[in-house]
């Protein structure tokens, strides 16, 4: 049997995938910092020789798409490329994508010579520079001010670590040797991925193991197209209010070939850390057009080949350098939000009621009571996700922007940060009510031991709720409160709040919205939510129409 | 007449209770006996009195009997356990809901967030708490538990699970409350959760007490009928049980905790592995157990199994599953086995599994009513499985009905039969080493090292061309391979594995710290085991320290060799860089820290020790009984010699092409391949120059 039998391809796909999960399992179990170990704020992926993304680990879906634009900027920049390079870039423009916590590293992978392909990853490092600790501040208004830039340069010169790019590196970081262990965690996953490549490649031969990926990408392609078929053909277009009394506007087009996303009509860049990049707008893109199209098989190049985004330089959607980016991930959430919120009424069945749809954002930060040594809480929040028809919303799973990600037990942050954990509980505020209701939200109250510590917190979904649909209620707001002295402020942007002795943070994130008319819903479901103390017997007869 | 120790183990399965029993006389000759009956739900232990009957086995004359069961697991994925009620810790009755958050299938908008197995409720909050280094910090308030548990009588609750904050490092608050539930409501089951485990993790700790409150009532009553049912034919001991940790342990024992057994059944094959490999100086062992619906691996190094405590039920890509926090093997196992269907997708690519044909309608072949290709028919097609001995002879193979069941995949893959049948084995295969890669090479560990150990009823199937792919130094199937997991039952220990969490900074004064916990663990155990009348002096341990670099979140085990002490930190410490840079390749300066320990507390208490037999010259035509053509998919089809394997004497010796058959497996013999019997008739296949 020849080597470019359909079987072989499909052996080599399967390895491809079983390389990216090697990949991010060696990364997740030596990173250091939480928000990569636990959080799995991360992602690792495998892409062509010409940086076309062939295969993805888990992790968080916002990243599947960020990987393979940092190794087309490198190839775009570098013309020397050797086998046991590793390169290392984090600024959006220079193909980083997103902010610059985020350190993507990328090494390409050679068989006999030949460049065949390149593996990479990316993960939320915990403090890369700049003004506020945790390098992420609401005050910034330059990218100069959130930290150090790599312009994707070489960290590994044909397996040699430059200790010059890695001594700045770790010198611009007010957590240094959190750093260097997660970057060693990174280089070490890019190499055993890089390892398991050469492996197949040079037992099938490089030509099969090239025609192996174009022909997954065709794979991705095919099935993207099968499905745009049966989506509604038009055009389709929503003004959304958001918390700031901002509009947002998008207009979709569909076609038989093209889902064609135009996102021009929209506000200019903004003076803060709000910004996003055009490729990260376009990772949101895709991530919409991938959960309509074919949310089952792993994501590729082909899968992303009828997606087209059209964005207005220097809009908050393709900000110009140098804007801030610290806090692009809330606008991202926000145009993907758009996006789904824009097709739900014409495509109920492909997409449920809006959820809380905000990365939470929350960073905490102070001296460990027991160690004296600096901890820092960088962590997205859980909450409630929308009903569809036949479904009650999840409670309490993570928003679309991440994926494979798990929340932080209390037992290990009260030992890690050194503060209490006095509440981790649903949220059982009115909100979300249909015929199906919305999952439920978060209550999490964190009471701090020491003084000198400080929040930042970037939530939005904070004014301007979850959408409801088919006449169901929307869901109910996400916001912090900080409660000192008794007193009790709430807010859903906050930077550099001073903390001090048994101050108490309330996290709160927003129950997902309803389907269907609340008075529609099953008898016998609201005596439950009530007996389950989520729902009153009050809100049980005024929005149900149910005496309990 | 010479004095017979006997010694059975029985194992009940989905379809089958399977029987092993082995005579040994007292100069060390052994007789095997095997038999097989019905499964007979509810009333288990039915159907393993049948089967001891069957297999012409007294009870009252057995010495030792061990036994394995998948009641807890079927319990857990049928849900068929008793409500539960959840008494835990102010502000945290939602835990047990929000569990972790994670949402696997991330493009998928529809996903669904495993239901919790208790109701909000049914879930209660007592207040009081300790912190992470197990200082009291609000004193336990009791007054509420009465009416908490007057709620659940109400409710029909059937068992109690108690899951306080921080129980891993002081266990007083869950011990107080336990005693009050049990002073209220004496006849309720309760378990609280440090009874089960003391490491960190609310959720995960939270959801094994619930798990194992919800399978008790139900285990318990399995293991008392048993037991009683085996006494009433005068059985004068208890069975032992097995665990999922690769040991057996007491019934009552087991009684009190069953979730332990979660994952007995791979357990024991596992065991098995690492018993054999040490009796044929094969310590450093990958094996891999092929049944009808799934492959399970898992890797032996130096005579000893990894246990681990992330185990899972009902996780997958698509599902966040259950965390249960008891000590399994570490193991992968994939929906590829004899059963496993071939399919097509929109897009014309073939995939084989998850689902399974399973006994019912199984396999196109077995001839009853199956019309989708399997793995067995794919094999059968190939030759590799004799059609005319097809399950041992005991079923006639349907050819037509195999042939148009490949052919059907064939036709939409556009190939021929042949090519379609080539085409399942090699998918299938490369699933299995996929997941022999995650045990070995994703650990650090070469698989040019080790030996491949392949048992279960489809291992030896397809062993070799996994051994060649992995370059394993040779592949070995064990004799009596279908029953091998019955073979490893018996040759367990009465083990317990403690895991306690405990930060330590490897400094000064931390040799003393690191020494008490450890002595603390011990010091349970042999009390434990005394309890049970077990002879201390038969009582061994194996200390592990898990370890890490300061800010690390994973651990890595190293195993500790004695007393610890402040002089023997450096060299814990270096054994552990070196052990974290074997698996991920760098180490780093910074500071090295404890997390926990991970003490194995073991007894041996009977198990079987095997006697070589004389090795043979004759000559292996001896069990030749003929020769067929066997397609080798990428080697080709050669003429292969049969091999009578009831037939194959130690000593014997042969080289591939070839197939070695027996009533219970089929071994397929690769070209070029050298064969040769070991004196305990284990079949070691050198492999020839690696060919994919």
């Amino acid at each position: 049997m020849s080597q470019n039998d359909p079987i072989t391809l499909e052996i080599i796909q399967n390895s491809l995938q079983a390389a990216a999960d090697e990949m991010f399992a060696a990364m997740r179990k030596t990173a250091m910092s939480s928000i990569i170990y636990e959080v799995l704020d991360m992602g690792t992926g495998i892409t062509d020789a010409e940086g076309r993304i062939a295969s993805s680990g888990a992790g968080i879906p916002a990243f599947i798409g960020v990987l393979d634009k940092s190794v087309q900027f490198i190839l775009s920049k570098h013309e020397d490329i050797r086998p046991g390079d590793v390169f290392i870039t984090n600024d959006p423009w220079y193909g980083g994508v997103t902010h610059l916590n985020d350190l993507v590293l990328a090494m390409p992978v050679f068989v006999d010579g030949r460049l065949i392909a390149w593996t990479a990853n990316i993960a939320h490092n915990s403090d890369v520079g700049g003004m506020a600790p945790g390098s992420l501040s609401g005050e910034a208004t330059e990218i100069f001010q959130e930290g150090l830039r790599l312009p994707a340069v070489k960290l590994i010169r044909e397996g040699e670590t430059d200790q010059a790019v890695m001594d700045i590196i770790t010198c611009n970081s007010r957590m240094p040797d959190f750093l260097l262990g997660d970057v060693w965690a990174a280089i070490a996953s890019v190499r055993v991925g890089a390892r398991r490549l050469e492996g197949l490649a040079t037992k099938y031969g490089a030509d099969t193991f090239i025609r192996a990926m174009q022909s997954f990408m065709e794979f991705g392609e095919k099935t993207a197209l099968a499905e745009l078929a049966n989506l509604p053909k038009g055009t389709f277009e929503l003004d959304e209010e958001q918390d700031d009394g901002r509009i947002f506007n998008v207009k979709i087009t569909i076609t038989d070939t093209e889902f064609l996303v135009d996102l021009r009509d929209n506000p200019d860049q903004d003076v803060g850390p709000t910004n996003t990049s055009r490729d990260g707008t376009m990772v949101c893109a895709q991530m919409v057009f991938k959960a309509l199209t074919d949310p089952d098989s792993p994501a590729n190049d082909g899968s992303f080949r009828p997606l087209k985004v059209l964005t207005r330089e220097g809009s908050i959607f393709h900000a110009q350098e140098p804007a801030a980016i610290g806090f692009y991930f809330e606008t991202e959430v926000r145009v993907y939000d758009l996006i789904w919120r824009c097709l739900a009424p014409h495509i109920p069945e492909r997409l449920p009621a809006g959820h809380f749809s905000s990365i939470c954002g929350t960073f905490i930060g102070g001296i460990h009571p027991d160690t004296g040594r600096q901890y820092t809480i960088i962590e997205p929040q859980i909450g409630g996700w929308g009903a569809w028809e036949g479904r009650d919303g999840n409670p309490c799973i993570f928003s679309g922007f991440h994926g494979e990600t798990y929340n932080t037990p209390a037992e290990i942050s009260e030992a890690r940060n050194g503060l209490f954990v006095d509440r981790m509980a649903l949220n059982t505020e009115p909100g979300g009510e249909g015929q199906f209701s919305g999952g439920r939200g978060l209550v999490l109250e964190y009471r701090i031991r020491t003084q000198n510590g400080f929040l930042t917190a970037g939530y939005t979904r904070s004014r301007i709720k979850p959408w409801g649909l088919e006449g169901a209620e929307e869901g109910s707001g996400n916001y912090v409160e900080v409660i000192k002295n008794g007193e009790t402020e709430r807010y859903s942007f906050v930077s550099g709040l001073g903390l001090t002795t048994d101050d108490v943070i309330r996290v709160v994130t927003s129950c997902g919205a309803g389907y269907g008319d609340p008075k529609a819903r099953d008898p016998e479901a609201v005596k439950r939510d009530v007996k389950d103390g989520i729902l009153s017997a009050e809100r049980a007869r005024d929005i149900h129409g149910v005496e309990v | 007449m010479a004095e017979i120790t006997r010694r059975v183990a029985t194992d009940v399965g989905g379809t089958f209770t399977d029987l092993v029993a082995f005579e040994t006389a007292a100069d060390g000759t052994m007789r095997i006996i095997t038999a097989k009956s019905d499964t007979t739900p509810p009333d288990f232990e039915t159907g393993v009195l049948n089967v001891l009957a069957k297999g012409g086995i007294d009870p009252s004359e057995v010495d030792f009997l061990a036994h394995g069961t998948t009641v807890v697991i079927n319990a857990l994925t049928e849900r068929k356990g008793v409500k539960v009620g959840l008494i835990t810790t102010e502000g945290f009755r939602d835990t047990l809901e929000i569990a972790r958050g994670n949402r696997p299938d991330f493009f998928n908008l529809h996903y669904e967030k495993p239901e919790p197995f208790v109701p909000r409720h049914l879930r209660a909050e007592v207040p009081g708490r300790m912190t992470y280094m197990g200082e009291e910090r609000a004193a336990l308030d009791l007054s509420g538990v009465a009416a908490i548990l007057d709620g659940f009588r109400a409710e029909g609750v059937q068992a109690v699970a108690i899951s306080l904050l921080h129980s891993y490092a002081n266990t007083a608050h869950e011990e107080a409350l336990l005693a009050e539930v049990a002073r209220l409501w004496p006849e309720v089951s309760v378990v609280a959760s440090h009874q089960i485990t003391r490491e960190w993790r609310e959720y995960e700790r939270s959801n094994t007490a619930v798990l194992s409150a919800y399978v008790q009532p139900v285990a318990a009553r399995y293991l008392g009928k048993l037991d009683d049912g085996l006494k009433a034919q005068g059985f004068t001991k208890s069975p032992y049980i097995m665990q999922s940790n690769c040991g057996v342990d007491s019934l009552a024992a087991t009684s009190a905790v069953p979730i332990t057994m979660v994952e007995s059944g791979p357990a024991s094959g596992f065991w098995g592995a690492a018993e054999l490999g040490k009796l044929i100086g094969e310590p450093d062992i990958l094996a891999l157990d092929i049944g009808g619906t799934t492959a399970k691996c898992s890797l032996v190094e130096g005579g000893e199994v990894r246990i681990m405590t992330d185990y899972w039920i009902e996780r997958s890509r698509k599902s966040a599953g259950y965390p249960i926090m008891v000590p399994v093997v570490d193991l992968v196992e994939i929906g590829n086995g004899g059963g496993s269907i071939a399919w097509v997708d929109d897009f014309g690519k073939l995939h084989v599994g998850p689902q399974s044909a399973g006994a019912v309608p199984g396999p196109a072949a077995y001839g009853k009513g199956g019309t989708e290709a399997t793995t067995t028919d794919a094999n059968l097609w190939l030759g590799r499985i004799n059609r005319d001995y097809f399950c041992g002879g005991e079923v006639e193979a349907d050819i037509a009905s195999a042939e148009k069941a490949l052919s059907a995949v064939g036709e939409k893959l556009g190939v021929s039969t042949d090519e379609a049948a080539r085409g399942i084995i090699r998918i299938a295969n490369n699933n299995m080493v996929n997941a022999l890669k995650l045990v070995s090479l994703n650990r650090g560990h070469d698989t040019r090292d080790f030996t491949l150990l392949a048992f279960g009823g489809g291992g030896a199937m397809h062993g070799v061309a996994l051994g060649q792919e992995l370059q394993v130094k040779k592949v070995v199937v064990p004799a009596a391979a279908s029953v091998f997991s019955a073979w490893g039952m018996m040759m367990s220990d009465l083990r317990r594995d403690y895991f306690v969490t405990q930060l330590a900074d490897l400094t000064e004064g931390a040799g003393a710290l690191i020494e008490g916990v450890f002595a603390e663990a011990e010091a349970k155990a042999r009390a434990t085991f005394a309890e049970e009348g077990v002879d201390p002096g038969r009582v061994t341990f194996l200390r592990y320290g898990k370890f890490r670099y300061q800010n690390q979140e994973h651990t890595t085990e190293v195993l500790i060799e004695g007393e610890v002490t402040d002089g023997k930190l450096d060299r814990i410490a270096e054994d552990f860089h070196a052990a974290y840079e074997r698996e991920y390749t760098y180490r780093l300066s910074a500071p090295v820290e404890m997390v926990g320990i991970h003490l194995v507390a073991r007894a041996e208490v009977g198990k079987l020790t095997m006697k070589p037999e004389e090795l043979t010259d004759a000559p292996a035509s001896d069990a030749l009984k003929g020769q067929r053509d066997v397609d080798y998919a990428l080697e080709g089809t050669h003429e292969a010699d049969i091999y009578d394997g009831e037939k194959l004497l130690p000593g014997m010796s042969f080289t591939g092409p070839a197939i070695i058959e027996d009533s219970g497996s089929t071994v397929v013999i690769h070209p070029g391949n050298r064969v040769s019997i070991d004196a305990y008739r284990n079949i070691h296949i050198e492999i020839g120059e690696q060919r994919s």
